[in-house]
């Protein structure tokens, strides 16, 4: 059996990095566009882990203690993976009252609403990034869960795979108090498609 | 008329497919949302959504075509959302937990110039439904499982229990267990089980028990227990040997029940009050138990029969009080000199009787010699002397135990009659 070797060296990161804010400011200009609401995203942060790890590096980026509306998306192509939009409860309902124009919106209506916001920061994310890797992907319709800080991922669901990457930012729209971390996770098979991907516009820029 | 390829291939998918714009007209309509709206394609393409579907929130639907126009994906509404896009009946007869098809609707691009989507709904009520029926049974389980919970609390608060390792150290103990034999729960655990045993005496129980439960079978009975301030405590036990998948004992559980009251209770029912040698009463059950079941590890003994020489003259020299001290001295002597096994009761007034098991007649005088010599040797009070005579037979397999008794009294008569101060067989 081939191992993988899923280590990223430093032009590739750079490389990766460089992607990212790119595809976050299109992320940022089509939120305002869309959602009439103007935010900030944080440089990307990106780490290659294992995936026993995964739970453990999600829960130190948010307060445990609070219950969380946790969508996640699927995308797949070249470079597959999974994108997954945490918001706490509070955030959920500002953007629920935003985006439904309601004062107390209802469960149905701040699901729908992090669905959307999910659905347009992981289209524009992903697609950007793979854009600009001449690749192209699929999206799959994203599903909502109102959680717990623990149940967001299972340490044991995850286990079977060996590496992951996670690239994450935050979202933060001050002015309605709405902020969340996102997440692109990818995985072995897929983190090698990546590098290949990156090799290549690297070959392509630099010749 | 001329076939649209196109439109049959729509038409024979088994969802819904529309082609709107960001007004809001339909262009498109298949045969799908035809048959389940009940809306043919003629009465609605070329009109308003909203004329058919004033409910629908317009508003978001706008802001999801224009999500689709402006990045080139899909977008979508919540699948597990309660509010149906277009709500449709659902004609499933044999469940009724929906009664509204539940749909995923999706928003993906058309033809971007003429700000045109197409909305594609799915009907996903059979996975919808497996998901409510799953989380009932997770929310059935959860219920169980608090009970259990309670259970385990209820019993852990009111049960002795405890858990030990094949080798006999402790795993785990009940809150109740811990309260009662006054040890924290952290001291014990680790601890092997001889922390709780009385030293000595029990030996043949123990031996008892661990062949039992080592066979891998269920042992019950009494123990003497001590608490951590050294109290003696009597408990019911039942342990129970934990078998691995392969059928060895991996570890055991027992439960144990406090009976000290009840044997206290009994031993001053059969508890001779003055010497605490067993009574008559008792004595007499357990000789008439075994020559009634006649079981051969029980019938081999020796009868002894011993009475206080000259006692009447003791109690009438000394008084009472000090003749009461010459039958604890002799009791206690007697306790002293012989066997645990050995049973020893007061027979009535200065006359106590012994059952010596598994000796025969000879070795039963040699014994009894040996008594005999203690308790002339034992000074009453520290200066009154005392001696003892002594009646010794063996029971004879089948025989009446009275005949028996018979016999051992006659022998006692003999060494009376020869000279008192001394053991005589028959």
């Amino acid at each position: 059996m081939e191992v993988l070797n899923l280590e990223f060296n430093e032009d590739q990161i750079d490389a990766l990095r460089e992607f990212m804010n790119v595809s976050i400011g299109a992320a940022t200009a089509n939120l305002a566009n869309l959602l009439d609401a103007f935010g900030t995203m944080h440089i990307p942060k990106i780490e290659i882990c294992n995936s026993s790890e995964l739970s453990q590096k999600i829960e130190s980026t948010i307060d445990i203690g609070s219950m969380y509306y946790a969508t996640k998306q699927l995308f797949t192509g070249k470079f597959g993976g999974e994108c997954m939009f945490i918001i706490s409860e509070e955030s959920a309902r500002n953007l629920g009252r935003h985006l439904y124009n309601a004062t107390t919106p209802s469960r149905d209506d701040i699901s729908d609403a992090v669905i959307e916001l999910t659905n347009i920061l992981t289209s524009t994310i992903v697609s950007r990034l793979t854009q600009e890797l001449d690749t192209q992907v699929q999206f799959f319709v994203p599903s909502s869960q109102f959680i717990d800080a623990h149940s967001i991922v299972n340490s044991e669901d995850v286990a079977d795979y060996s590496k992951i990457i996670i690239i994450s930012t935050i979202l933060d729209f001050k002015d309605q108090k709405i902020n969340g971390n996102i997440y692109i996770l990818t995985k072995d098979e897929a983190i090698k498609s990546l590098k290949i991907l990156i090799d290549k516009k690297i070959e392509e820029i630099y010749g | 008329m001329e076939i649209k390829y196109p439109d049959v291939l729509l038409d024979s998918l088994e969802n819904g497919h529309m082609i709107i714009d960001d007004k809001f007209i339909v262009s498109y309509w298949n045969r799908w949302l035809a048959i389940n709206t009940q809306i043919s394609k003629e009465e609605i393409i070329g009109k308003k959504l909203d004329e058919f579907y004033p409910n629908i929130n317009y508003k978001v639907l706008y802001r999801k075509i224009k999500t689709a126009l402006l990045i080139n994906t899909p977008s979508f509404y919540d699948t597990n959302s309660n509010v149906k896009f277009i709500p449709m009946n659902r004609n499933k007869v044999t469940t009724s937990s929906l009664m509204l098809m539940q749909q995923q609707v999706t928003i993906s691009p058309y033809i971007a110039c003429e700000n045109k989507v197409m909305v594609s709904i799915y009907d996903i009520s059979e996975l919808f439904e497996a998901k409510l029926s799953l989380k009932k049974e997770i929310e059935k389980v959860n219920k169980l499982n608090d009970k259990l919970e309670a259970d385990q609390e209820i019993i852990d608060r009111n049960i002795m229990m405890m858990r030990t390792s094949f080798d006999g150290v402790i795993i785990d103990v009940s809150t109740f267990f811990c309260q009662f034999f006054e040890f924290k729960k952290d001291f014990i655990l680790g601890k092997n089980i001889s922390t709780f045993k009385q030293d000595g005496g029990f030996s043949a129980t123990y031996k008892e028990l661990w062949e039992t439960i080592r066979n891998k079978k269920c042992w019950s009975g009494e123990l003497k227990l001590k608490t951590y301030k050294g109290e003696e405590k009597w408990v019911q036990s039942r342990i129970t040997p934990i078998l691995d998948i392969d059928g060895e004992v991996l570890e055991f559980s027992a439960v144990y029940h406090d009976i000290t009251n009840e044997k206290l209770l009994e031993e001053l029912y059969i508890t001779d009050p003055l010497t605490k040698l067993y009574n008559r009463a008792h004595f007499d059950e357990v000789v008439n138990f075994i020559v009634k079941h006649q079981r051969k590890t029980d019938t081999d003994f020796v009868l002894v029969i011993t009475d206080i020489d000259h006692f009447k003259s003791i109690n009438d020299t000394y008084g009472h009080q000090i003749g009461d001290e010459a039958l604890v001295s002799v009791a206690n002597t007697l306790k002293d000199s012989l066997r645990e096994d050995d049973l020893i009761a007061r027979w009535g007034g200065e006359e106590f009787v012994i059952m010596l098991k598994n000796v025969t007649l000879d070795e039963a005088k040699t014994i009894i010699e040996k008594v005999r010599a203690s308790v002339e040797k034992n000074k009453i009070n520290g200066t009154i002397n005392a001696t003892a005579s002594f009646g010794i037979t063996k029971y004879i397999l089948g025989e009446d135990i009275k005949k028996t008794f018979k016999r051992v009294d006659d022998a006692l008569y003999e060494a009376k009659k020869s000279g008192r101060n001394r053991a005589v067989l028959k």
